[in-house]
């Protein structure tokens, strides 16, 4: 009886916290109710708070539909780091950005180039044909007649963006004060963001990468028009193909879906090794396929300069020689966990073994005669179950943030693809000791 | 020649008086905005208040007796610059098809920007008057007398645009209320326009955009509910 009552003014004070501090007030609340409830109970009260926590940072996401949202489409890729509930609900809000009207559009383009998209362009289509996450993009033609898509920036993002951030340091106060979320990876993703804002930024990126994928004759990069681009409009050359979801309606065969997924996969270990940069927005509206096997790589607003440390560091999951070199392993503890922390040996070897037995069992290191089902969901089950016992055991790094996000994306394309890729063999082609 | 070609009639006598009373009045126009379009230039230059009548006469080559037949007071002349605003403003929308076919929210954002694209060179200017309209006695107010015909006139714009929204049931009804509110939202904007140093006054825009997006959908689905 005296539980009960207990349980009925937790309850109401959690009820209480919820109303008063949103989401923050959630996770208290669930702390609070913990001690109170068996783990049976526990469990599903988990689940159900998680389900609907996440149904409501959704939906007040999209209410807001500002910047916030890049902020929820950010952390959607973040598979590793929220729960598959978190992360089923805020992959809901890609590709539907804040709309502009023509009225706003047109106000906006003024605004960021100084003058109206009919007296720049030859002709310009009123409608967007795609949403960007940060604006939207158009069809137009170029007074020389060239075909091109021009992205145009929703109005004060740069702005909006850091509030966003700032609010939600005070949202995840709690997940930042039990050490679930650490500053660090919060300022890494407000940077990455911020970066994204400025146009300027990605046609740098975009010319650097055109460059640089060169010798990857399968991938097509747009070219930029810098006389007719600023830092909030970008007009770049048309890239043909279609987007994923399209793609798969046209019923591709299984050989074109293997060859799609073997380029992707050379693709992601190509910049890694050979670039040192990675296209960091995976999500499936930057890739575009075509039938010929040729993949088009759209929005370069968040590309991530890789640490030559941090890919020696990830070489080792592929490479696990660290097992026999007490050198290679003492670098990863340094990578980590930073200079300070080296007493924690045994928690980064027991989250080392956890990875090497998830590549062993899926990229074995000996040569085999089947590729790897990306679409068989025994992997994406194996890749959430080792991301729980990672972020469980807090081996997270923020140079970590943007390189997991591009390999978590990068699998959840080839597990929509279904394909079958000899994974090891490729990374074997570009990686330094595999 | 007979009687009846020599004299002309009293319709023709009429019709030739109309026409030059709207030659004097046309004359009367054209003057009036030549003084304004020079009055504006030494606004922007040294601001409202440092800028005197006999300035302004000499910039506009006219008597300063003469100005005084047109404008009584500097007041006068800001006054007559928001019904030119007004005027163009109402012309303009009227002759733009897409728009008034747009949803509510897309007409109103793009007259208020309008507004503001025509306020952008004299934004000095602006905010003197709105520091002036705030005195109850001035003729700038929003209360005076002698801009009633002015808000007036803008009122039952936007009163015909929300009636349209009324009765495709894009927002309920509001009556006379809804004019008068928005009225008021457009001075918000206005102020905050003057105030704001983003790039571009972007975060004006974006303010505008939400506002109104937000304040159509909560007018639609009842604040109650909200």
């Amino acid at each position: 009886m005296v539980k009960h009552r207990k349980q009925n003014s937790v309850n109401r004070a959690a009820r209480l916290v919820q109303l008063g501090a949103g989401l923050a007030g959630s996770y208290l609340a669930y702390q609070l109710q913990r001690p109170f409830v068996d783990e049976q109970r526990a469990s599903s009260h988990r689940q159900a708070l998680k389900r609907k926590h996440a149904t409501r940072v959704r939906q007040e996401l999209q209410n807001l539909r500002g910047p916030i949202m890049k902020v929820g489409q950010a952390l959607s890729m973040q598979t590793h780091f929220l729960g598959v509930e978190m992360v089923q609900e805020l992959s809901a809000l890609q590709m539907h950005a804040p709309p502009m009207h023509p009225s706003l559009m047109r106000a906006q383009f003024r605004s960021a180039f100084g003058k109206y998209p009919e007296d720049v362009f030859h002709s310009f289509e009123h409608e967007p044909f795609a949403a960007a996450s940060l604006g939207q993009v158009h069809w137009a033609v170029t007074k020389k007649g060239q075909n091109v898509a021009v992205k145009i920036q929703y109005p004060a993002m740069g702005e909006a963006i850091k509030s966003d951030f700032q609010a939600l340091r005070t949202a995840g106060f709690a997940a930042r004060m039990t050490g679930h979320l650490q500053d660090a990876i919060i300022r890494e993703a407000e940077r990455g963001i911020l970066e994204e804002t400025d146009y300027l930024n990605e046609a740098r990126n975009i010319e650097h990468f055109r460059k640089a994928l060169g010798p990857l004759d399968f991938i097509r990069v747009p070219q930029v028009y810098p006389e007719l681009s600023s830092e909030q409009v970008l007009t770049m050359s048309r890239v043909p193909g279609f987007r994923l979801e399209d793609f798969l309606k046209t019923k591709p065969s299984q050989e074109l879906r293997d060859q799609h997924g073997a380029n992707l996969t050379r693709l992601f270990f190509f910049q890694l090794f050979c670039v040192g940069a990675l296209h960091a927005d995976p999500h499936p509206g930057n890739y575009l396929f075509n039938n010929d096997g040729t993949i088009g790589l759209v929005d370069f607003g968040c590309v991530k300069y890789l640490k030559p440390e941090v890919v020696r560091c990830y070489a080792q999951f592929w490479s696990r020689e660290w097992v026999r070199d007490r050198q290679l392993f003492a670098d990863i503890i340094r990578v980590i966990s930073g200079p300070k922390i080296s007493s924690e040996e045994a928690r980064v070897r027991r989250c080392m073994n956890e990875i090497r037995a998830f590549y062993d069992e899926f990229h074995p290191l000996e040569e085999t005669s089947k590729p790897l089902e990306l679409g068989d969901p025994k992997f994406m089950d194996g890749l959430g179950k080792l991301a729980k016992v990672l972020v469980k055991n807090r081996f997270l790094s923020p140079e970590f943030l943007f390189l997991s996000r591009t390999e978590s994306g990068m699998c959840n394309l080839l597990h929509i693809l279904k394909a079958r890729v000899f994974t090891t063999q490729i990374a074997r082609q570009w990686m330094p000791h595999c | 020649m007979s009687k009846a070609e020599r004299k002309p009639n009293l319709k023709q006598r009429n019709a030739s008086q109309r026409t030059k009373q709207g030659k004097r009045d046309l004359k009367k126009e054209q003057t009036k905005e030549h003084i304004l379009s020079a009055a504006l230039q030494l606004f922007r230059e040294k601001g409202l208040e440092r800028t005197t009548t006999k300035e302004v006469s000499k910039k506009a080559g006219i008597a300063e007796g003469t100005l005084f037949n047109y404008f009584k007071t500097k007041e006068d002349l800001a006054l007559y610059f928001f019904q030119k605003e007004t005027e163009q403003l109402i012309q303009w929308f009227r002759g733009e098809r897409r728009l008034q076919k747009a949803p509510l929210p897309e007409k109103l954002f793009a007259i208020v920007h309008r507004q503001l694209e025509y306020l952008e060179p004299y934004e000095e200017f602006i905010g003197a008057v709105f520091c002036r309209a705030l005195q109850p006695t001035s003729s700038l107010s929003p209360l005076s007398f002698d801009s009633q015909e002015l808000r007036l006139k803008y009122l039952r714009f936007i009163r015909e645009l929300l009636s349209d929204a009324e009765e495709q049931e894009e927002i309920p009804r509001l009556g006379e209320l809804g004019a008068y509110a928005f009225g008021l939202f457009y001075l918000g904007i206005v102020t905050h326009w003057l105030q704001d140093t983003s790039r571009g006054k972007q975060k004006t825009l974006a303010l505008l955009d939400r506002a109104l997006s937000i304040g159509t959908k909560v007018l639609k689905q009842g604040a109650w509910e909200w």
